[in-house]
């Protein structure tokens, strides 16, 4: 069933197998959503996703925004303005908006406004692991934490709630696995959107001059009280089971301290903490009180653990409360039903499972190795041609900022074409640091979406303070790595509209670039002529290297009925000389002992491997051959 | 639990199974990998069923079935299966980059299969010929579903697996998966025991 459908339609009791981010998707609209903003990130991206395949059938605006703070600002604006609204981002996407984030606590909503923050324990597709709980904490901002997609759907209208109730944004803190679970969810009645959108001026609200500030921190703290009135009586901070041992746990934590509990078979009492921000002071002190030993499962940061037992020690409490700081548990990583129950078993100076450990020794033990398989850029992927050449122009002499995006798959061999690298935009700020310092050719490498997420402010600045620069924007008209959203550059609006899409050429000149080229790779020789007049010149320069991204292109061909036609290797003229492979490594590339070959199921027909091919071995697969 | 190389349709055939268990009814939780662990590169998908199921994560030692098309990801993974349960692999390779580059070394058939067989019997047959008839190599990850269900080893019925490839996959893609289940569920398979 089409999720757009499932997204939308009134069915209350109905049970589809969502994703934890449809779940959610769902339970914005099941409150009454009226507008969502988003930059796309994974773990958080189908949240975004599927509010925008739904928004033709749904009654609220979405909006992929340039970036996470512009994303905040807009959700945030339009909750003042009393329009129920959703912000969603990634973990690191809160760094972006925490300057917006800090202060909106300040002046607080007149409608629900729910900020999405999809964590990532383990680094399944971030740059860090950090746990944004402590930005609720920072933020003095409540903070709902689900365990499951039934429950991350249910929060999320619950989190609209007590935003209304108390004026103020709640934060949605999920993780990689609540988000990427699919489980059965019962879907609930949906409420119409309130559309009474209104600006009641406030200036002394709303307006935070110092003065302003002063008045309103004083409110913020008092909310922050009532908050944790509301999380001492809330549904979401519940205790499971009876015993003297207590375990304290929140999120998907939840699930491996209830399965580790089955297979140890232990009793215990398990406090499941909903709402992390403010945390049920008293219900925790009494909870630890009643203990003889108190056991704290979480991932990342010891935030339970360090509140427990601050909170204990506040009521000299002596229970002992074990977790991180003892070691029976990390604060790196993800956490997993196994290491739950060896926490757990160990805490309690219990044997660990004994099958785990005759498993792990024949799994450790001379089995033959498995060859690594790292993520890499697809075949035909347009980025693989452009690091090809950038390597072949400056002879790999120079140092190669990154960005984040697929081409960041540019790390592996054979391209090896990646050298530093901090978060979103960051490669142009960090070639103008290196240019600062070092004298050899600092070429940048950043994506047409990572461009106008925070690369413009790099380049200004690269401009301003005459920073020698060669900046590569790899633009592929798409956000390839999130999934393919649209962004500035393709005009494509969250609600489906086809705007004047912005021209990256246009930016660069308009910020005072004197050297802007555009280049196709698949050209390789135009494409090497041009890093290479780039490397030489004078000044900041900028080089678009424009093909569009191997999958989008691959998916139209499909539609459009345009036959996509595969190239193949002459064994009679290809020579063994291996710089098909060894220099470009195309994923559809074969080795066959004395010569190359390619894979015509996987091969896009881009043909920059007949290109380089010294010995003109490579070429289209003829007609009559063609499947 | 399924393993594979991303952009094989691990993910969707793991759907079509989550699927068929929430269509009879049954509590069930399937994990899965997306954004850059899944260009091309390693991915596996846990679909967990049963009332005292509550995350999608599969313990060391606690799967009861390992579906993987690809030999080398089956051992990848192996330490997942069961000392009782059963490893179903197809012998289509697909070879990672480091091994093309010289980096690394792709193990022999006759080295897998018997590194597979130390954990769990393990059942193995040509799946990819098999997708290949029934209309595209990418129903292979449903061939091997046939293969598990012909096998006794599914807590589901085929008229549930057959309504969740209705429901999960486009129309057009039915009638080539339904023919795919049936030539897993009716091939003929090498069995190694332990």
């Amino acid at each position: 069933m089409d999720i757009a459908e499932i997204l939308t339609k009134d069915e209350p009791g109905k049970r589809h197998l969502l994703l934890g981010n449809e779940a959610i998707a769902r339970g914005a609209i099941e409150a009454g959503l009226e507008l969502a903003s988003t930059y796309p990130g994974t773990p958080s991206s189908e949240i975004g996703d599927s509010l925008f395949r739904a928004v033709k059938q749904g009654k609220y605006f979405f909006e992929y925004c340039t970036n996470e703070k512009v994303a905040m600002e807009v959700a945030g604006a339009a909750a003042v303005a009393n329009a129920r609204s959703l912000v969603i981002m990634k973990h690191v996407g809160l760094n972006v908006a925490s300057d917006a984030f800090m202060t909106l606590n300040y002046i607080g909503v007149r409608a629900g406004l729910v900020i999405v923050s999809a964590d990532d324990p383990g680094c399944w597709s971030s740059q860090n692991e950090q746990d944004n709980r402590l930005y609720a904490m920072l933020g003095d901002t409540m903070m709902l934490e689900p365990a499951d997609p039934q429950e991350a759907k249910e929060m999320t209208i619950a989190a609209f709630d007590l935003s209304e109730e108390l004026e103020q944004p709640v934060l949605l803190r999920v993780t990689t696995r609540v988000s990427h679970t699919r489980a059965g969810v019962e879907l609930g009645p949906i409420r119409e959107p309130r559309n009474n959108p209104n600006f009641e001026r406030d200036p002394f609200r709303f307006v935070t001059v110092p003065s302003v500030a002063r008045i309103r921190h004083p409110i913020l703290v008092e909310k922050v009280k009532q908050a944790t009135e509301l999380s001492e009586k809330s549904e979401w901070n519940r205790i499971y089971d009876k015993g003297r041992l207590g375990i304290i746990t929140s999120g998907v934590s939840f699930n491996y301290v209830m399965e580790a509990l089955e297979a140890l078979q232990i009793k215990a009492a398990i406090f499941k903490i909903g709402m992390t921000y403010p945390l049920p002071k008293k219900k925790l002190q009494k909870f630890i009180a009643s203990k003889e030993q108190v056991i704290v499962v979480e991932e990342l940061k010891p935030y339970l653990e360090n509140h427990a037992r601050a909170f204990s020690q506040e009521e000299s409490i002596i229970t002992p409360i074990l977790g991180k700081s003892q070691g029976y548990f990390s604060e790196i990583g993800e956490l997993s039903p196994r290491k739950v129950m060896e926490g757990i078993a160990q805490a309690l100076g219990k044997e660990i499972p004994p099958d785990f450990r005759a498993i792990d020794e024949k799994f450790s033990e001379d089995l033959v190795e498995s060859p690594p398989r790292p993520p890499i850029l697809c075949a035909g992927c347009p980025h693989r041609a452009t690091f090809y050449e950038v390597a072949t122009a400056t002879g790999r002499k120079g140092v190669y900022p990154t960005d984040i995006g697929c081409y960041t798959l540019a790390i592996q061999p054979p391209l090896e074409m990646a050298d530093l690298l901090l978060c979103m935009g960051s490669s142009i700020g960090t070639s103008c640091g290196l240019t600062a310092v070092l004298d050899k050719p600092i070429i940048g490498a950043i994506g047409d979406s990572t461009f106008f997420h925070s690369g413009i402010p790099g380049l200004v600045n690269a401009v301003y303070n005459q920073h020698p620069v060669k900046i590569i924007v790899v633009d592929n008209h798409t956000t390839a790595m999130t999934g393919h959203q649209p962004h500035p550059g393709t005009g494509i609006t969250g609600m489906g509209v086809k705007g004047q899409g912005i021209s990256i050429e246009e930016v660069a000149r308009g910020v005072g670039i004197q050297f802007v080229k555009v280049i196709n790779p698949l050209k390789v020789k135009e494409s090497i002529r041009a890093i290479r007049e780039a490397v030489s010149f004078d000044g900041p320069a900028v080089i678009i290297s424009r093909s569009p991204c191997a999958l989008v292109e691959r998916a139209r061909k499909r539609r459009e009925n345009e036959p996509i036609i595969p190239y193949e290797v002459n064994p009679e003229v290809c020579q063994g000389c291996r710089v098909c492979i060894d220099k470009l490594g195309c994923a559809a590339a074969i080795w066959e002992g004395e010569h190359a070959a390619i894979d015509s199921d996987l091969c896009s027909g881009c043909g920059v491997c007949a290109e380089i091919c010294p010995y003109k071995a490579i070429r289209e697969i003829e007609i009559n051959e063609r499947v | 639990m399924f393993t594979g190389v991303g952009g094989t349709g691990v993910l969707t055939a793991a759907r079509v199974l989550a699927t068929a268990a929430l269509i009879e009814g049954q509590n069930v939780r399937m994990g899965e990998i997306h954004g850059m662990a899944q260009r091309g590169g390693a991915v596996n998908c846990t679909i967990r069923i049963g009332s005292s199921v509550h995350g999608p994560i599969v313990p060391t030692g606690k799967a009861d079935v390992l579906l993987s098309v690809e030999p080398v990801e089956a051992l990848r993974n192996v330490d997942r299966i069961m000392p009782t349960g059963t490893i179903i692999v197809g012998q289509y390779q697909i070879v990672p980059t480091a091994v093309l580059l010289g980096r690394a070394e792709y193990p022999s058939d006759k080295e897998i299969l018997r590194d597979l067989s130390k954990f769990a019997k393990v059942v193995t047959f040509d799946a990819a010929s098999l997708a290949q008839d029934a209309g595209s190599l990418l129903t292979m990850n449903t061939v091997l579903i046939g293969a598990a269900l012909g096998l006794n080893l599914l807590p589901l019925n085929e008229e549930s697996i057959i309504s969740a490839i209705k429901d999960v996959l486009p129309a057009r893609y039915h009638n080539m998966n339904i023919s795919a289940l049936q030539k897993g569920k009716n091939a003929p398979k090498q069995t190694i025991n332990v």
